[in-house]
């Protein structure tokens, strides 16, 4: 249980990290694409840590394992 | 493949694949609400392009660190029924439930103070979003309020988790939702 704990901690960690990364994109950069670009990757790192950490969707691929 | 053991009678299969079904079906639900999320999301930048009206900023920036933490939570709840420690796993439940009272708080507070009415083109998909959104937030607490109670009685534990992880893997889907919706209503520009 501890090291499913150390992980929880470690994304809220990234995902704390990559919410103040998008919202500085969004407030600092002047070029449009780039802070398009910017907020864009933030979000989809953020979205892929949830599904893969929090949602594990790697378990649709492992039938056996009860959880 | 959970997907391919899905075509099989659910009476006659064993429990483990009762398990991949619940998954597969339940991963199906994701992608079918993905759709609606996406159509609104599109339709968010048809209608407006990069264009916002004012937010406020820091309200924003609140529900979703709120909503945020509310996986982490979520995730840590789920962990520790699935380890057997209930009394964790109990009270990380009913901090979810607070949180997303809180985010549901927030954007009902949002709505009341938005200077933008829903006849303009920006404040149509604002509240459609937001109030499509905030409905699963609402349903997500409702759900999260169900197994709580379950929770508190014992029922769940390490043999017997998924009710716990169905609803958590909600919760989890509704904030990946929100980390898109976040950006497109409040940052873009």
């Amino acid at each position: 249980m501890r090291n499913a704990m150390q992980t929880g901690l470690i994304v809220a960690a990234i995902l704390a990290v990559l919410t103040v990364t998008e919202y500085l994109f969004a407030t600092r950069v002047e070029d449009d694409l780039v802070r398009f670009l910017g907020i864009a990757a933030s979000a989809i790192g953020k979205a892929a840590l949830i599904v893969y950490y929090f949602m594990h969707i790697y378990r649709l691929w492992r039938p056996q394992e009860a959880h | 493949m959970a997907l391919a053991t899905a075509h099989q009678p659910a009476g006659h299969a064993p429990a483990h694949n009762h398990l991949a079904i619940n998954r597969a079906g339940l991963w199906l639900f994701f992608f079918s609400e993905t759709i609606l999320f996406g159509l609104l999301l599109s339709a968010r930048f048809y209608l407006e392009g990069i264009h916002r009206e004012e937010l406020d900023q820091l309200l924003g920036l609140g529900i979703t660190i709120v909503l945020l933490l509310s996986s982490v939570t979520a995730y840590t709840a789920e962990t520790a029924i699935e380890h057997d420690n209930k009394k964790v796993g109990s009270w990380y439940l009913f901090f979810t439930i607070l949180l997303g009272l809180i985010f549901a708080g927030g954007v009902a507070f949002e709505w009341s103070t938005a200077h933008f009415s829903r006849h303009e083109s920006f404040g149509s998909v604002f509240f459609t979003m937001t109030g499509i959104h905030a409905t699963h937030v609402i349903t997500g607490v409702v759900m999260l309020i169900l197994v709580w109670i379950q929770a508190l009685r014992g029922r769940y534990s390490s043999k017997n988790p998924w009710a716990v992880s169905a609803v958590v893997m909600y919760w989890h889907f509704v904030d990946v939702v929100w980390v898109f919706y976040y950006p497109a209503l409040y940052l873009t520009k």
